[in-house]
């Protein structure tokens, strides 16, 4: 499979996973984490987070991932990332024992 | 967190949100469509025991049906068959969920699904099948001679004149109706400006009515009045004839319509004589 496959599949994994509720946006960034967000986003990303958290006046997971798309966090965080967060929920929903793969 | 009415029981069971099941179908089915998955993935986990465990008698139905009715019986036909919804649906959630993990495992991992080239392959394949293999006709192809041929310009000269090419040359032969007949020009289908040039021509003369022929007037005399310093038109003093500036002179410059307004001197007035005239000083200044 190309990378633009599985990349496109985890943005869709995230969507679902967030229009679904099956995790929270603030599940999302407890895996990509300030840390992973500020190595792995580009900087007019990170420009964009932090000047609508500052016409917002605040910066909110939810804020964040309005600007951050599904399909952006799949283009630009590693996917282990991402499955962490999937896994973590699946978890927590009861279907699989295991964090991850 | 939101729990629907439907499905809360079955979630209830594994303690998970209501939603679970769609996630479950937007991931596999996304998979699926792009390729991360192949319908044998699916089946490696939900099993035919899983199935008949699992699914509802009228799926089953469904199932045997198009099963019975295809020529080849593959996961592909049972996945489509059931429909990824239903397998989310009917399956136990653990079961879909190692179905996923799998994928990820190998989506994170790189492998290359080798079998997923015969997905690739199997619609060219089939496409190709019905060309590669003869298929027996009832009735001999016709011969390329009685294919008809469609020519790049109809013939036109039957049914309608003959136009020649934008290109060629006109031909000096007279046109000819359908019928055979020389084709009489039409006369001018449209009234010509009367304020065109070519109305003046000579040919145009007998195109217009007769009528009277009317004398061609005498030009007016050019007569430029003589203007004061002022630029007004000097007024015409009485009895001064030859420059007598009358709006007359310009229209006829004849004396026709003078003779016959011509007046008797009988019928001239003696201002002078008249008794309510006063004609001389004297008299003016013996009646103040």
């Amino acid at each position: 499979m190309s990378n633009d496959q599985r990349q496109a599949w985890f943005a869709r994994v995230m969507e679902s996973g967030l229009e679904n509720d099956i995790f929270a946006p603030s599940d999302v960034l407890t895996h990509a984490t300030p840390d992973v967000l500020a190595s792995h986003l580009p900087a007019e990303l990170l420009s964009r987070v932090l000047s609508a958290s500052l016409a917002a006046g605040s910066m909110t997971p939810e804020r964040v991932l309005e600007t951050v798309t599904p399909e952006l966090l799949a283009k630009h965080l590693p996917h282990e990332v991402l499955w962490q967060c999937i896994a973590a929920a699946a978890a927590r929903a009861g279907v699989s024992k295991s964090v991850g793969p | 967190m939101h729990r629907r009415g439907g499905g809360a029981r079955r979630c209830q069971q594994v303690g998970g949100p209501v939603n679970l099941k769609a996630f479950f179908v937007t991931t596999l089915s996304s998979a699926l469509d792009l390729g991360i998955a192949i319908p044998e993935d699916v089946l490696r986990h939900v099993t035919p025991d899983v199935l008949a465990a699992n699914l509802p008698r009228p799926l089953w139905a469904r199932l045997l049906t198009a099963c019975l009715g295809a020529p080849r019986v593959d996961a592909q036909l049972v996945v489509e068959t059931i429909g990824v919804p239903n397998l989310c649906e009917h399956i136990p959630a653990q079961i879909i969920w190692g179905c996923i993990q799998e994928l990820a495992v190998r989506s994170l991992s790189g492998v290359v699904m080798a079998a997923a080239e015969p997905l690739v392959q199997r619609a060219p394949v089939a496409a190709s099948a019905p060309i590669s293999r003869p298929i027996p006709l009832a009735t001999p192809p016709p011969p390329p001679a009685a294919e008809p041929k469609v020519a790049a310009t109809p013939p036109m000269g039957v049914m309608g004149p003959s136009i020649p090419a934008p290109g060629a040359a006109p031909v000096e032969q007279p046109d000819l109706d359908p019928v055979g007949r020389p084709r009489v020009p039409p006369g001018q289908r449209f009234r010509q400006s009367s304020s065109g040039i070519g109305r003046l021509a000579g040919n145009t003369a007998s195109a217009r009515r007769p009528q009277a022929q009317a004398a061609p007037p005498a030009p007016p005399p050019v007569v430029e009045p003589e203007r004061d310093r002022s630029g007004t038109i000097p007024r015409v003093k009485r009895g001064q004839t030859d420059g007598d500036f009358d709006l007359e002179t310009f229209v006829g410059g004849k004396d026709d319509w003078k003779n016959a307004l011509a007046v008797e001197d009988e019928q001239l007035v003696d201002w002078s004589a008249a008794d309510e005239t006063v004609t001389t000083g004297e008299e003016l200044g013996r009646k103040r």
